[in-house]
């Protein structure tokens, strides 16, 4: 049973389409997994028409109608082909030729997409039961979803399906729990800030 | 014109446009619709001629979708918004952001495609009604919360500096607002509850 659900906040954010694309994937992929939020995410779509209706209208070129109106039979122009961030669901299949990177025993993460211009990327984190993240603060905003196993981070646990956001305020070392490992998908927001001696020792290792 | 009245019509146009490819309905939904998407494309930080485009490029989409569009789950401006919504998510990433969701429909047949009733745009438009009211009632420090977290580009640390307070208390606005908004969403659920 997922017991971990995104704040307020960033399901609104993502309603109205203002999250980095890495941290949407994320909260897509709690969603995939998450009737309550699917709900949620429902009503804030629905405020944001009753917003949209609200917003003083801009003017329209003369010509916007009637240029609109003579493309009305013309076909759609071919879309492309979604991203690879965009492909959520099966995301731990999606990839099985993509090396896992050994950053320190047992935690391997792969690299989903690079820093993009909001300074956010997005990563897959393998924990082996035991093994723990370093303790580390955040200059920006995480989010995380479990995929798969679970993991404890002092304050509460997670499972699968389970959502994690934290921001500047939150310091946190996540352990993985008993089981298998724990495969999260998370997202960062400029750059983490760890806490200890060998947490900076780390950090160039982890590229984060 | 009221919202309510304006809510009503918006679904009725998009069944005519579903059912009937009605060119007069598209007119009037797009002169509702395509300056506020316009408007939203511009606070979100687009430049006027892209918005422009954006705006005229979510109002085709519309018409081609039309036939998708259920009441049963959304109010016409939910709907038309998570298009733009959409469409703005593609352009800033430049790729398709939602696959299967946002792609064109297959051509439907009239008689494949059940028709949503009258009695469903009513309960639409009703509800949407409730949400408007809600949202007019709302206390003015939620109301300002809520717009920031539409409409302002600004990052998620940053919402708490754009109105001067920690981003806790944003957070617990936004809370606040949303138990109400629901709250009114959902009325006629309770009343179809035994």
């Amino acid at each position: 049973m997922i017991r971990h659900h995104p704040s307020e906040a960033l399901l609104l954010r993502h309603a109205a389409g203002r999250l980095p694309p890495a941290h949407a994937t994320v909260l897509d992929a709690h969603l995939a997994r998450c009737g309550q939020c699917r709900v949620a995410l429902g009503a804030a779509e629905a405020v944001g028409g009753a917003l949209l209706q609200t917003l003083a209208p801009a003017a329209l070129a003369p010509d916007a109608l009637a240029n609109t109106l003579a493309r009305l039979d013309a076909p759609l122009d071919p879309l492309p082909a979604p991203g690879m961030a965009d492909r959520v669901p099966d995301l731990i299949g999606a990839w099985p030729a993509r090396p896992w990177r050994r950053i320190a025993p047992g935690i391997a993460t792969l690299a989903l997409s690079p820093r993009d211009a909001t300074d956010t990327r997005l990563d897959m984190l393998r924990v082996a039961p035991g093994a723990g993240l370093l303790g580390h603060g955040h200059a920006g905003l995480e989010t995380l979803v479990v995929l798969r196993g679970a993991f404890e981070d002092g304050v509460a646990s997670y499972a699968e399906g389970d959502f994690a956001e934290a921001d500047a305020t939150l310091a946190h070392r996540p352990v993985a729990l008993p089981g298998g490992p724990c495969i999260c998908l998370f997202a960062t927001t400029g750059h983490l800030k760890p806490h200890s001696l060998l947490g900076r020792l780390l950090r160039p290792l982890l590229g984060m | 014109m009221s919202l309510p009245d304006a809510d009503c019509r918006h679904g009725q146009w998009l069944r005519a446009i579903a059912e009937r490819r009605d060119r007069a309905a598209f007119a009037a939904l797009f002169l509702d619709f395509a300056p506020r998407l316009k408007a939203w494309l511009v606070r979100a930080g687009a430049r006027p001629d892209l918005a422009e485009d954006m705006a005229q490029e979510t109002m085709l989409a519309v018409w081609h979708k039309a036939a998708l569009y259920d009441p049963a789950r959304a109010t016409a401006a939910a709907w038309i918004f998570t298009i733009l919504r959409n469409r703005h998510i593609d352009q800033v990433r430049g790729t398709r952001a939602r696959t299967e969701a946002d792609f064109p429909p297959p051509p439907v047949s009239p008689a494949a495609c059940p028709a949503p009733t009258q009695d469903a745009v009513l309960i639409a438009a009703e509800r949407a009604a409730r949400l408007h009211a809600a949202l007019r009632t709302l206390p003015p420090d939620q109301r300002a919360a809520l717009h920031l977290a539409y409409f302002e580009a600004c990052s998620h640390t940053e919402m708490g500096k754009a109105l001067g307070v920690p981003l806790g208390t944003v957070k617990s606005r936004l809370r606040l607002a949303m138990a109400k908004l629901r709250l009114a969403l959902a009325e006629d659920e309770d009343e179809a509850a035994p």
